[in-house]
């Protein structure tokens, strides 16, 4: 769900740099609180990791694809605030060096996928209710990643429908309906694969998983 | 660091694995503009290595695999770096 240069309209664009220009220096304040330095290999590993896994498309039905967006999978290795910071760079490399998403777009494609990606993080936390069983985290984050790119396109529709270049077409009222209804198939693709890698590192490397430990309310230098 | 080493070759391995399973049919966004009939305007930025392919390199595998390699380097460096000017200089007290 990159949206390309040309797709939205400038008051729009402008709009939605400012949205993730307000988000981007809530998560740096958030790092910058709750993260040291000892942290920092681990964002950069998990960064190229989410990189790599956009680039690969998965198939879904009627000859269209889908690919992760990895914005829960973030949020539960790094907790929300290095979530955004981290999905944000994945999509400014993107744009700047291959194409994958405008330049003028940035601050929607922020929005879109590294603020509601990151914030999927509270949306795992409402849904466990911060209970220690294992089987209802993986159920909260299977939700909440399906959620993460449900409502991301939903974010996407509503951007683009409103823009001049879909008017033509009915706008908001056809690219919802279109957006939904493909990612609703996506989301699942996504919420399978973070909830099977979650779930192996829950099992092999729980100490990876700093974004549950915040969830349970556990202060970083408390958690080894 | 032998950690971040061997997850990074994981992820490596990973890629050059998957990379022809992966589809090229449009995404859920591109299938929306398309089935509307839309045509994408002419982008102001083409990048440097558009859709994931290294200029002059032919072969469909080699190309991506080279753009992704150098794109997976790319985050992790800034990632890296960010993090870095970002996180707490010292380590929270004992």
């Amino acid at each position: 769900m990159h949206i390309p240069d040309g797709f939205l309209d400038p008051y729009l664009s402008v709009l939605m740099h400012i949205i993730a220009l307000v988000s981007l220096t809530w998560a740096w304040k958030g790092v910058k609180k709750t993260l040291p330095h000892s942290f920092v290999p681990l964002m950069a590993v998990s960064s190229a990791f989410v990189f790599v896994g956009q680039m690969l498309n998965f198939p879904i039905v009627y000859g269209t694809s889908g690919h992760l967006v990895g914005g829960t999978f973030l949020a539960m290795l790094l907790g929300p605030h290095a979530a955004v910071i981290s999905m944000t760079i994945v999509i400014l490399i993107q744009a700047v060096f291959f194409a994958d998403g405008g330049i003028s777009t940035f601050g929607a494609n922020i929005f879109n996928m590294a603020v509601i990606g990151g914030l999927s993080f509270y949306l795992v936390k409402l849904l466990s209710n911060v209970s220690s069983s294992q089987k209802r985290f993986s159920v909260s984050i299977f939700v909440a990643s399906w959620l993460s790119v449900v409502l991301g396109a939903l974010a996407t529709a509503i951007q683009i429908g409103v823009s001049s270049m879909f008017a033509s077409v009915g706008g908001v009222k056809v690219t919802v309906p279109a957006m939904l209804f493909w990612h609703v198939i996506i989301g699942v693709g996504e919420a399978v694969i973070t909830a099977s890698l979650t779930s192996q590192f829950l099992r092999i490397k729980p100490a990876m998983l700093n974004g549950l430990a915040m969830l349970r309310g556990i202060a970083y230098e408390r958690r080894y | 660091m032998r950690g971040v080493t061997k997850a990074i070759i994981l992820i490596i391995v990973g890629l050059a694995m998957l990379i022809p399973f992966a589809s090229t049919f449009p995404d859920g966004l591109e299938k929306v503009v398309e089935s509307l009939g839309l045509e994408e305007p002419e982008s102001i930025w083409r990048g440097l290595m558009p859709d994931y392919t290294f200029p002059f390199l032919e072969n469909p595998y080699a190309t991506k695999l080279i753009s992704g390699l150098i794109g997976l380097f790319l985050t992790f460096s800034i990632a890296w770096s960010v993090g870095w000017a970002i996180a707490r200089k010292h380590s929270f007290k004992k």
